[in-house]
């Protein structure tokens, strides 16, 4: 299976004034891969997974998310990068103002898919993570729980290459946190989607393979 | 609700700037109006030794426009009737030319001294009336009423910027989450403040619309009912057409800077 990423004596942080988070790290995630990357509190998991979308360029050592250098990408080409990408936040990230349907269809309007594929595909996603009969209320309107799914389902508008999810389940109880990571069980299984997830803890009911990577002392490694 | 509020907040200020700017292209038509009008009734008298014509005092000072020779047969032939022994022609012989000079500006009453300096340098001409009294009082009130009109105008749209600048931190405020989870997705920049250029096109035109309407019934309608006679003749300056386009490309202007400056604002950081 080819690399989907790769990061070789990476070294990530905000500033060149500023401390390393993550420093020399190697590691690889292959195509299809379902990975968790946990950590303590502050040990720089989130800012992993921004590097991985783009937003913080590599202090040094070298990342390749599909086939991009990260140190040189363009503007351009990272915008044509996201489209593939479906990201998932711990606050949400839903724009407020639009109706749930239309914040699940953000990556069709993106890439300008016309008016009734979008319609076709919020009721398949909505119906997906059981949400239909929300389709026309404002996210604000629906429980923390309701509104994760609706990130999910963005998530998995446009059949993403890579999911990034960054504590996905953070601010959810028991019961909304097991319906994410069923969407996201099915997502790699199904779609064949690369499943990044950060997260401070491994669910403890998780019934497909997955991969492990641990940050320590700001270096990254993986658990056998 | 929010969403006629938030157009509301934007068209108010655009409205103000856009009534600011019509006053003052009405002003300065009225005031461009009232000065030919000075223009045209002003002239200065001038008695030269020899015929002259509109070249030769062309030559002596540019600033003159037309010259007017002053009829005086008839008014010697009317004087002579009744007195013996003397003749018209003798009298016309020794009488200079008289001419009245128009000027091509309004001249306060400095130019006008140089411009009489310069002419009576000339060994032909004789004398120079400038009629200085009433032109300065004339000219004076002239300049005083553009300067009151002026920085009524120049008050009036500095404080409308302020409050569209204002209304702009609120947009960049209220957008800058959307904008930022769109170009996260991918969006680009065009796609990103689409929106908000269509909204704030909207409101431009709203805002063109009414400005125009506003003098368009003060020109069409409100003149002739409020039956000052002044007004009805000088109507025409209070409206035109193509007010509507100078207005529409200032409200455009405004819109295209306002979400330059909100995009610029925006720019993606931490999520």
């Amino acid at each position: 299976m080819a690399n989907i990423i790769s990061a070789s004596h990476l070294t990530l942080g905000y500033s060149n004034n500023d401390a390393d988070i993550i420093k020399n790290a190697n590691f690889k995630i292959k195509k299809g891969d379902f990975v968790f990357i946990t950590g303590p509190s502050g040990s720089g998991k989130s800012t992993l997974l921004r590097s991985f979308y783009g937003q913080l360029k590599p202090k040094s050592g070298n990342l390749l998310v599909g086939a991009q250098d990260m140190n040189k990408i363009s503007k351009k080409k990272l915008q044509e990068l996201r489209t593939h990408f479906g990201i998932i936040f711990q606050d949400y990230k839903l724009i407020n103002e639009w109706s749930v349907a239309k914040n699940v269809v953000l990556p069709l309007i993106i890439a300008g898919y016309n008016t009734d594929v979008q319609e076709t595909q919020a009721k398949r996603l909505l119906k997906h993570v059981k949400l239909s009969e929300h389709a026309d209320r404002l996210p604000l309107e629906l429980s923390g729980g309701e509104q994760q799914r609706i990130g999910v389902a963005r998530a998995l508008a446009k059949n993403p290459t890579l999911i990034l999810a960054d504590e996905p389940t953070g601010n959810l109880d028991e019961y909304s946190s097991n319906v994410i990571w069923d969407l996201m069980e099915n997502a790699n299984e199904q779609l064949d989607a690369t499943v990044v997830v950060v997260t401070h803890r491994i669910p403890n009911i998780f019934s497909i393979p997955y991969r492990h990577l641990i940050i320590e002392n700001k270096g990254i490694y993986e658990v056998h | 609700m929010k969403y006629i509020k938030e157009h509301i907040m934007f068209i108010f200020p655009m409205l103000a700037i856009l009534l600011g700017i019509e006053s003052f292209i009405v002003f300065d038509r009225m005031s461009q109006n009232y000065e030919q009008e000075l223009k045209a009734d002003y002239s200065m008298l001038v008695l030269a030794n020899t015929s002259m014509d509109l070249a030769a005092f062309k030559q002596l000072d540019g600033s003159i426009s037309a010259i007017d020779s002053i009829e005086k047969r008839s008014i010697v032939e009317e004087m002579v009737q009744g007195m013996s022994g003397i003749s018209a022609e003798d009298i016309m012989q020794a009488l200079p030319h008289f001419y009245t000079v128009h000027l091509g500006n309004y001249l306060d009453t400095q130019a006008i001294e140089q411009i009489k300096n310069r002419l009576v340098a000339s060994e032909n001409i004789k004398k120079v009336e400038t009629f200085d009294k009433s032109h300065n009082a004339s000219y004076n009130l002239f300049v005083f009423i553009k300067i009151v009109l002026w920085t009524f105008v120049g008050f009036m749209t500095l404080t409308s910027l302020f409050l569209v600048i204002k209304q702009m931190e609120i947009w960049q405020y209220s957008h800058k989450e959307r904008m930022q989870v769109m170009e996260i997705f991918g969006a680009s920049t065009m796609l990103k403040s689409g929106i908000l250029f269509k909204r704030a096109t909207i409101d431009a035109i709203i805002a063109t619309m009414i400005t125009s309407g506003l003098f368009a019934f003060l020109r069409f309608i409100w003149v002739h009912k409020s039956n000052i006679e002044m007004l009805m003749q000088k109507e025409a300056l209070l409206f035109a057409y193509k007010d509507i386009a100078i207005l529409g490309g200032i409200a455009m202007l405004i819109v295209v800077t306002s979400v330059i400056m909100v995009v610029v604002g925006s720019k993606e950081n931490k999520l």
